[in-house]
């Protein structure tokens, strides 16, 4: 489609056959889940016959799929802001000179640096004393809203909202990180060429910046992602009650042992997104075919 | 909350030149509105509960619910024992090795799939290439146990293809593969992201004026991607030191790390959250600098300061 | 006692202006020592949204997330409850149930004392953490008036010691610290810690113990003659001492996870909890669980009632539920935990009340000993020790 770029070559190099060597060192401890979620024993010492019980189980487990949705949430809408603001702090940060910026550098990799345990429970004293301070104005507020016949504001308290708001810090980071690597290797000349051009600031930014970026900003999602899903510590110290993330739940079942239910949900999970990725692959491919067709 | 305030009357601009005043406006509000948002959220999220925790480090003995002394710097004192020492060093061992294998392994990959494979199937070997860290990291440290075990699914390989068996659990070896196999993916993607705006022309001129392929990947590849490798090398580094759950799970009788220790100071039978506090300073300390240090002599040539 | 801790609160929150960012350093710094001996002088579970319609054990009608009377927010251990168990009580008494999980009490107390957990009317923390909690001021003393079937306890959790005359808890889950083996793998029967000592050459790496300091040091120190909870620096020291003798036989330290390992052969004896070892005998039963002749630990995990409970009535329904034999006897059989409830006991199947592991003989459980906390000063020795052991 581009005649600059090198037919792709298809001969075999010793680099795909590495990355293909790689691919199976990934696969590798999901192929044992996976195997070991369809035998019919809970311990994966021996294949003790075939057998669907812990996918029965599984679906029939409402917990699991409630801490699921849980995570999820969590994970797109701290990632969704995280993306947002994450990138415009890069932006920010690579093209302004302001004093301070060393320390602003500097605290945008804290989250990488910092123990989760001490964030975490750091971030609950201050949740609850942050609290303490507005229950009683939001209480007076309520008074006054009530005298006027209008609806009561909620009382702050520990929800899925403070999991999220915790959540964007770490991925805020990851994402600014990933996204300055890739600005600091970027053609400055290509905004201010667009600028002279007569673009305003925000259509030089959305049509010439963010697209150069799209990639970068797109990996730096995928990681924050990852580490929302995984994280224990952060959730299970900001988390309001009935909230559970998919970590909190298997690191309290770990106690009496993993049964291979969850490796059977680890499964169904990758092979979910496995078809959810290849799905948006080929919407797109088809999209582009089309617009290339017209 | 003020984002979309000042953008909007920006985008309603119907003429081709903004006016001056504008442009010095926009000049103005640019800044703000890109560094405010997150700059508020850090500083409420992030610097007020590390303030707390540097303030705890300087409470010696400091526990939850039980009476505490004034200020000292007792905590700071008693990182000085020769058996953290021994702990803080293995830790250190772990994450370098870890952000070496991963470079190893991870630089091959993310080059073939940013500048070999087929661009249309870039985004989904990415995709692919990660899609195993969806799972729990517990679940895959057992996993690992599965696989490493003396008995276990690698050795019956090994054993298959006439190889001597490895007794790798426990020990060290099977720390290196467990921490490679989490941090992997976070190397390929970093590595993709700088990789994959490679300038491919430079790569054809380069071979066309007759560089080997090894004068072109030390010539323009390296040079042109080193951002990617430092921010790749600094994350998984940084990261792999915060670990605590693969060493333990797979590293055997003796894997303290430091972030088990922090772990154990704050939510193990001591909870001696001083102490605990005081080496998580003590780690974002050293971090920090090493940061600061790569910063300074690996950012030389461009444009950030 | 109640009014006391209503002035802790506004004291502290007279020191609390705003916890955000104020123009000086040393301002910030006033405040967050304020943060952090408030933290220090009260618990925070009672500072949060309910402290302010006060503190008094009769719940707080204007917090939104629990107000609804007819919901109780429970904070348990994952397997203590199943879907059967919470419907069951749900169509008895109306009251809809909210189990979150928690992965170990020390996570649960630090979420507690942080003031993470004021909607939680249950909880069901282990002995040694009653103790800390009812120490700490957290726990609600029961009254026995609104409890029915307390008399059907068995004799040994009567009167515990973690909680004389059950105060302030009741024993839901109890179990011991044992050793699990392949009789066939060994050739003979072990009676006890001294099979590793004995063979300590031979046993490189075949040996995984739990990972908790108080367990591993506390079974050493038995070996020896001394107590779980001593807190003699001499005695503890000489437990690590010999403990060191058989670090070379360690090959690590899980507390799950170990299973695996066992069942195939690569592990010789595993230290386990026994509720983990029946769960594995069950599929294997081959393999073979003793509580070691020396003398091991009983934990017990119980329910009690948090001073910042918003549903203490809903709370007392819930004891109450889970003290009926037939309950108590239907969670046995459907969990494998052990109950301590005589009545449940007597409902159980003859094969279920003779399995050992599950009930441990009177002679068996006579020479065990619950873990209780012991001073600050003796818990860093145990975590110098522990350190020592685990990083050299």
């Amino acid at each position: 489609m581009n005649s600059t770029i090198p037919k792709p070559r298809l001969k075999i190099s010793w680099q795909s056959m590495f990355t293909l060597l790689m691919f199976g060192f990934m696969y590798l401890p999901i192929l044992i889940m996976a195997i070991y979620s369809l035998n019919s024993s809970r311990f994966s010492t021996a294949w003790e016959g075939f057998s669907f019980r812990w996918y029965q189980r599984l679906f029939s487990d409402v917990r699991i799929f409630e801490a699921l949705k849980d995570s999820l949430t969590v994970a797109f809408s701290a990632v969704g802001i995280s993306a947002v603001l994450g990138t415009m702090m890069a932006v920010g940060l690579a093209k302004f000179r302001f004093p301070g910026k060393g320390l602003y550098k500097g605290v945008s990799y804290l989250p990488l640096i910092i123990p989760d345990i001490a964030i975490a429970v750091a971030t609950l004293v201050f949740f609850s004393s942050l609290f303490g301070v507005l229950t009683p104005i939001v209480q007076s507020l309520n008074a006054f809203l009530a005298k006027m016949g209008l609806l009561s504001l909620p009382l702050p308290s520990l929800s899925l909202g403070t999991v999220i708001l915790a959540h964007v810090v770490f991925c805020l980071a990851y994402i600014a990180v990933i996204v300055s690597t890739r600005l600091t290797s970027l053609d400055p000349h290509l905004e201010e060429a667009a600028l002279d051009l007569g673009a305003t600031p925000l259509q030089a930014f959305i049509k010439v910046l963010l697209p150069e970026l799209i990639p970068a900003i797109l990996s730096g999602c995928l990681l924050a992602f990852i580490l929302s899903m995984d994280d224990l510590l952060i959730s299970g110290f900001t988390a309001g009650n009935g909230v559970n993330t998919l970590p909190m739940l298997i690191y309290s079942r770990v106690k009496t042992g993993i049964s291979p239910d969850i490796n059977a949900l680890s499964v169904v999970l990758i092979l979910a997104s496995a078809l959810l990725a290849l799905t948006s692959e080929y919407i797109r491919y088809k999209g582009e075919q089309r617009r290339l067709n017209r | 909350m003020s984002t979309s305030t000042p953008s909007s009357p920006t985008l309603a601009e119907p003429l081709p030149t903004a006016p001056r005043g504008w442009h010095k406006l926009t000049r103005l509000i640019e800044p703000i509105v890109l560094l405010v948002p997150s700059g508020v959220w850090l500083l409420l999220l992030l610097v007020a509960p590390t303030l707390l925790i540097l303030e705890l480090s300087f409470i010696p003995g400091f526990r939850l619910g039980q009476p505490t002394g004034g200020y000292g710097i007792g905590n700071y004192l008693e990182i000085f024992r020769p058996i953290y020492f021994q702990v803080i060093w293995r830790s250190v061992l772990f994450a370098v090795g870890c952000t070496v294998t991963c470079m190893l392994l991870g630089f091959p990959v993310a080059y073939w799939i940013a500048v070999m494979a087929p661009p249309r199937w870039r985004n989904l070997l990415l995709v692919a290439f990660v899609l195993p860290l969806w799972t729990s990291s517990l679940l895959r440290a057992y996993a690992w146990i599965t696989i490493l075990r003396p008995s276990g699914s690698l050795n019956s390989l090994l054993s298959a293809l006439h190889l001597p068996n490895q007794e790798w659990l426990n020990q060290t070896p099977a720390v290196y593969i467990g921490m490679a196999y989490s941090f992997l993916p976070y190397m390929v993607l970093i590595l993709y992201a700088s990789l994959e705006k490679l300038d491919k022309r430079l790569l054809e001129a380069a071979s066309d004026l007759g560089a080997t392929p090894q004068q072109t990947f030390w010539k323009v590849t390296v040079p042109q991607t080193l951002p990617g490798i430092a921010a790749g090398g600094l994350l998984v580094f940084i990261t792999s030191l915060g670990e605590f759950v693969v060493p333990e799970l797979l590293g055997g009788a003796s894997s303290m790390t430091v972030s088990r220790l922090i772990y154990n100071q704050f939510l193990g039978a001591t909870r001696n959250w001083g102490l605990g506090s005081s080496f998580s300073i003590l780690m974002i300390t050293g971090v920090s600098i090493a940061i600061a240090l790569l910063l300074k002599y690996g950012d030389r040539d461009s444009a950030l300061t | 006692m109640s009014s006391n801790q209503q002035n802790r609160f506004d004291r502290k929150s007279a020191h609390l202006p705003l916890p955000r960012f104020s123009p000086t350093r040393r301002r910030f710094l006033k405040t967050s020592a304020a943060i952090a001996s408030g933290l220090a002088l009260s618990n925070c579970a009672r500072n949060l949204s309910n402290a302010n319609t006060g503190s008094s054990p009769t719940g707080s009608p204007t917090d939104s997330a629990t107000s609804a009377s007819g919901k109780l927010y429970i904070y348990t251990w994952a397997n203590y409850t199943d879907d059967e168990l919470i419907k069951g009580f749900q169509e008895k008494t109306g009251i809809q149930v909210v189990a979150d999980p928690f992965a170990s009490n020390e996570i649960m107390m630090a979420k507690m004392q942080a003031g993470g957990g004021s909607a939680y009317s249950i909880i069901y923390p282990s002995d040694y953490t009653v103790i800390e909690m009812r120490e700490s001021g957290m726990l609600t003393p029961l009254d026995h008036s609104r409890l029915q079937g307390l008399d059907t306890l068995k004799p040994k959790w009567q009167n515990p010691v973690y909680d004389r005359g059950n105060a302030h808890s009741i024993p839901a889950v109890w179990g011991t610290t044992g050793l699990i083996y392949d009789p066939q793998k060994v050739g003979k029967e072990i009676d006890g810690w001294s099979y590793i000592w004995d063979n300590r050459k031979s046993l490189t790496r075949q040996v995984t113990l739990i990972e908790d300091v108080r367990e591993v040091m506390g079974a050493t120190l038995r070996t020896l003659g001394y107590s779980y909870n001593t807190t003699n620096p001499d005695q503890i020291k000489k437990a690590y001492s010999k403990l060191v003798q058989i670090k070379p036989t360690i090959a690590s330290f899980l507390t799950t996870g170990w299973e695996d390992q066992l069942a195939s052969g690569d592990i010789t004896i595993s230290m386990v909890y026994s509720q983990d070892a029946i769960a594995l005998i069950k599929e294997k039963p081959n393999l073979k669980y003793i509580v070691p002749k020396t003398g091991s630990s009983v934990w017990t995990d119980t329910m009690v009632i948090p001073k910042s409970a918003p549903n203490p009535d809903a709370a007392y329904a819930w004891m109450n539920y889970l003290l009926q034999p037939d309950v108590a006897a239907g969670l046995v059989e459907r969990l494998g935990t052990a109950t301590a409830n005589q009545a449940a006991f007597d409902l159980l199947s003859p094969e279920t009340q003779k399995d050992d592991r599950l009930f441990p003989t009177e002679a068996m459980l006579s020479k065990c000993e619950g873990v209780a906390p012991v001073p600050a000063r003796i818990t860093e020795v145990y975590d110098q020790y522990w350190t020592r052991l685990t990083s050299s």
